[in-house]
């Protein structure tokens, strides 16, 4: 038999051993294919301007994703040489040498890989079909399939594939090289040291690094970047400290109380659990590590993403939308270069006024991050509102006599319906009306209102001071990029001292689309690379103890334990190895997420994109991704070691 | 305490049929100590199993303390196990990640005992077997012989009524050897406690007080110690070995 066969029938039997890593291998590849599409798509990259920048992005996170995927290839090809040591150690006890025992196990993963990356091309074309699918409807563009196979994007995975691979092997082979047949057949007792096992300060480093971690949570949550760096560092310490210190923890617990030990299952749990972080506290700490950042990254990715979708929402009710807080100002230089070249449907241009006082301003500013910048409540006239209602679709709505009527955001309606006191326009009062959340464009700087106006009969502001000039609009067809630009222009020249309010709704929209496809895809990207990584990694350790495990089950059940109890035992043991290295993540990145997206806007983050709910999504979406992982790595760590 | 009815043990296909056991019968009394020898492939262990209930029989009957073993259901058959039955193997087959003291415990946890009795029973149990001093030890940190008196400890510490040992001597050398089977020895006859030990060796047996010899599944012979001193009792078993290698007929 030759070494190119005894590779291809090994590189077989691995794959079906470590099925787990090679379908990891095989998303990981698409995910980096699917995402070198969207680089080398002309299509997608000319939807904006901004997206000019989004392979930059791309590549950087490319990168990190090598680095990972590299260390996941690294551990595993690592892994297998120690669990192979003797079948390698025996090739070279009949007379293989050593550089032929190398090129064997370089062959078998050169193999794996390569299959994985052919399977990752073909797949990664699907994923990238969908996400130009998800970009497109950001864009509001139409989609239809068409299959299309980069070669680009398949060259530069390849060159990916290649970097991940290269320094895995390097290793390997370098260890192969200078290894004795005694070291190789005898491989598989060596084991990673506990580092701190014995170590009489254990209980000084456990309780240093729980400090360090509340402290580096804090620091996390004070929004600026030195403290958040130092946060960072911080949380690293804890993780790595924490891990290692607490596998000798657990026993010095219950040494001191024994009958606790001897309850139930304890037993034999809390030493499965601590034996396993004693050999793998460091990988339980790494992975823990990755954990907190996919969790960061995920929840950072929702935040942003809800954020860009309901800016341009809550901006772009109008068409166009054009404000100046200069009362004199006309804006005819706005309107020589609409009139010619952006076709209107219907448009309004009006006034906003100053309020003779701020009580329903003074009374927002209770609610926690509403912000005002002007000393005065806004106020409209009926006919505009009405008229601009009418342009907006919006119902039709009365002002009974002798009244006010209040439009605002939404997330503040609940406070302005605590508030009945009248108001007084030019020794004139009026008692409350109705309140309105439609969406009106109230977000912006300088809208109609800031985040509330108060809409009064149009006689009581002849003599009122104007607040804002403003002109809406909606238009035949979508403001094309190259029309805002020129829009844009004229507002530069004409600022002096105040800057003109100016949006326009499908700028708006892609704007938040670009964000969406610059900041959000790269964050799931990565998030989704890390949760594949650290789920394979722990299910490979587990998978790797079948024997172990068999062998522990086996005597238990010699020894009387029923299957019922041994079910329960094994279910146990599972859930606390992959719950052990998610517990620390969660406590980091829930505040945090909670925490960022407390620190936007007020009004944006409302209803289904609630700081709380985008937390509860995080959490769903990696609990889903991993959960798959367990299932898979019980459902065969059953078959394999329960005895029958 | 223990009969053995007529039991028969088959292996294989329709066509294939490996008789393991073959009419075997005999009885145990409560406090005897009983070797059972006989070359490899003989049976000894699948008896042993089949006392055990690890593995079925294919016909008779076993009763220990007057229980059909063979009417108990897969729950019933945990609980006499772990109630009734001590086990000793020849590869110790103690959990790694347990410490002695704790690999003894196990017995008790899995008898539900009383949790905050456990560390007295095993402490009176250990030093019976002196083993008290390595007790916070794990079992790579000790000798052979320290860990099959593990063995031992954990197989009578939850109170079981009958001892069953694979080749307990197996993986130890001679001094530990012996060491072990004076242990067992005495709690036999301190404690009274009912010790069924499989063995191919001579000298192990020879701690017996009586030695049933099994060659194909049967039962060939039986040496009764009495009051014959060890050393006599080994020269007879040492000839009935050489008989062993034989036919049948060759001793009747």
């Amino acid at each position: 038999m030759t070494l190119s066969k005894l590779s291809i029938r090994n590189a077989k039997r691995q794959a079906q051993d470590y099925l787990i890593y090679f379908a990891t291998i095989i998303l990981a590849t698409a995910l980096i294919y699917s995402f070198n599409g969207l680089i080398f798509s002309d299509e997608l990259l000319k939807l904006s301007q901004f997206m000019t920048s989004l392979p930059i992005v791309i590549v950087f996170c490319s990168i990190a994703v090598v680095c990972i995927i590299g260390w996941l290839v690294y551990y595993t090809t690592n892994f297998m040489l120690i669990k192979r040591s003797r079948e390698l150690g025996t090739y070279i006890l009949i007379g293989l040498e050593n550089q032929q025992v190398a090129k064997l196990f370089l062959l078998e993963n050169l193999i794996i890989g390569g299959s994985a990356l052919l399977f990752g091309l073909f797949f990664g074309n699907f994923l990238f079909q969908t996400l130009r699918a998800i970009l497109l409807a950001l864009f509001h563009m139409p989609y239809t399939f068409r299959f299309s196979f980069s070669l680009r994007a398949a060259g530069l995975t390849l060159l990916y594939f290649i970097g991940i691979y290269f320094f895995a092997q390097l290793k390997s082979r370098k260890k192969i090289y200078s290894m004795k047949i005694y070291d190789l057949i005898y491989f598989e007792r060596q084991n990673e040291l506990a580092v701190i096992q014995k170590s009489p300060h254990r209980r000084k480093i456990f309780f240093f690094s729980i400090v360090l971690g509340i402290i580096g949570i804090f620091l996390l949550l004070m929004r600026n970047l030195p403290s958040g760096l130092i946060g960072a560092v911080c949380i690293i310490l804890f993780l790595y400290g924490f891990f290692l210190s607490f596998s000798s923890g657990i026993p010095a617990w219950f040494e001191k109380r024994p009958a606790k030990k001897y309850t139930g299952q304890n037993l034999l749990l809390f030493r499965t659990l601590s034996a396993k972080l004693a050999t793998m506290g460091i990988v339980m700490a790494t992975i823990a590590l990755l954990f907190t950042g996919v969790l960061i990254a995920q929840g950072t990715g929702f935040i942003l993403s809800a954020l860009f979708q309901n800016r341009a929402e809550q901006t772009s009710c109008f068409d166009l939308f054009i404000s100046s807080a200069d009362p004199n100002t006309d804006f005819y230089d706005y309107f020589h270069y609409i009139q010619s070249n952006i076709p209107i449907t219907d448009s309004k241009e009006y006034q906003t006024y100053q309020g003779e006082t701020s009580q329903i301003t003074d009374l927002l500013s209770e609610v926690g991050k509403y912000f005002h910048s002007y000393p005065y409540d806004f106020l409209m006239k009926f006919s505009d509102y009405t008229a601009l209602r009418t342009i907006l679709g919006y119902p039709k709505v009365s002002l009974e006599p002798n009244t006010y009527l209040i439009h605002c955001m939404p997330y503040l309606k609940s406070k302005i319906n605590t508030y009945s006191q009248p108001i007084k326009i030019n020794n004139h009062t009026l008692t409350k009306g109705k309140t309105y959340t439609e969406n009106f464009a109230q977000y912006l700087w300088n809208g109609n209102g800031q985040g509330f106006i108060i809409i009064v009969p149009d006689d009581l502001l002849l003599s009122r001071p104007i607040s804002h000039t403003i002109y809406a609009a909606m238009t035949a067809e979508p403001i094309s990029e190259s029309q805002y630009y020129e829009l844009s222009k004229i507002q530069d020249n004409r600022s002096e001292e105040d800057y003109d309010t100016l949006y326009a709704k499908a700028q708006s929209e892609r704007e938040a689309a670009s964000m969406t496809a610059i900041f959000v895809f790269p964050l799931y990207y990565l998030a989704f690379i890390l949760t594949m990584t650290s789920a394979t990694i722990l299910t490979i350790q587990q998978l790797s103890e079948c024997n172990h495990y068999r062998h522990q089950f086996c005597l238990l059940q010699k020894l009387g334990m029923e299957q019922k109890e041994i079910r329960q035992v094994l279910r146990q043991q599972f859930t606390i190895y992959y719950t052990m290295p998610a517990v620390p993540p969660l406590l980091i990145a829930i505040p945090f997420i909670l925490n960022l997206g407390n620190a936007t806007e007020p009004g944006t983050l409302t209803g289904i994109s609630h700081p709380i709910i985008i937390t509860a999504i995080t959490l769903g979406l990696f609990f889903f991704i991993y959960s798959i992982y367990i299932i898979m790595a019980y459902t065969s760590l059953k078959q394999n070691v329960l005895p029958k | 305490m223990l009969q053995v009815q007529n039991i028969e043990k088959y292996y294989g296909s329709k066509n294939n049929v490996t008789k393991a056991l073959n009419r075997i019968s005999f009885s145990v009394e409560t406090g005897e100590f009983i070797a059972i020898m006989g070359s490899s492939g003989s049976g000894k262990t699948t008896l042993l199993n089949c006392i055990s209930t690890i593995d079925t029989i294919s016909a008779g009957n076993i009763f220990l303390d007057g229980i059909n073993i063979a009417e108990l259901s897969q729950k019933d058959l945990a609980r006499f196990r772990r109630e009734k039955l001590g086990f000793v193997f020849q590869d110790f087959n103690l959990l790694d990640t347990l410490t002695i003291e704790e690999n003894i415990g196990l017995a008790l946890t899995l008898n539900h005992s009383d949790s905050h009795m456990v560390q007295k029973q095993i402490k009176k149990i250990a030093q019976k077997l002196g083993i008290s001093d390595i007790l916070d030890k794990f079992p790579y940190q000790v000798s052979g012989g320290q860990k099959q008196r593990t063995a031992v400890a954990r197989a009578m510490v939850a109170g079981q009524s009958l001892i069953l040992a694979d080749e307990p001597t197996g993986a130890l050398d001679s001094k530990a050897s012996k060491n072990l089977l004076e242990i067992m020895s005495q709690m036999n006859q301190n404690l009274h406690v009912t010790i069924l030990m499989v063995t191919h060796d001579a000298y192990s047996a020879s701690y017996a007080s009586r030695v049933l010899f099994l060659k194909d599944g049967r039962l060939f012979n039986e040496l009764l110690r009495g009051n014959r001193s060890r050393s006599i009792f080994y020269h007879e078993i040492l000839d009935v070995l050489a008989l062993l290698g034989g036919d049948i007929s060759d001793v009747i």
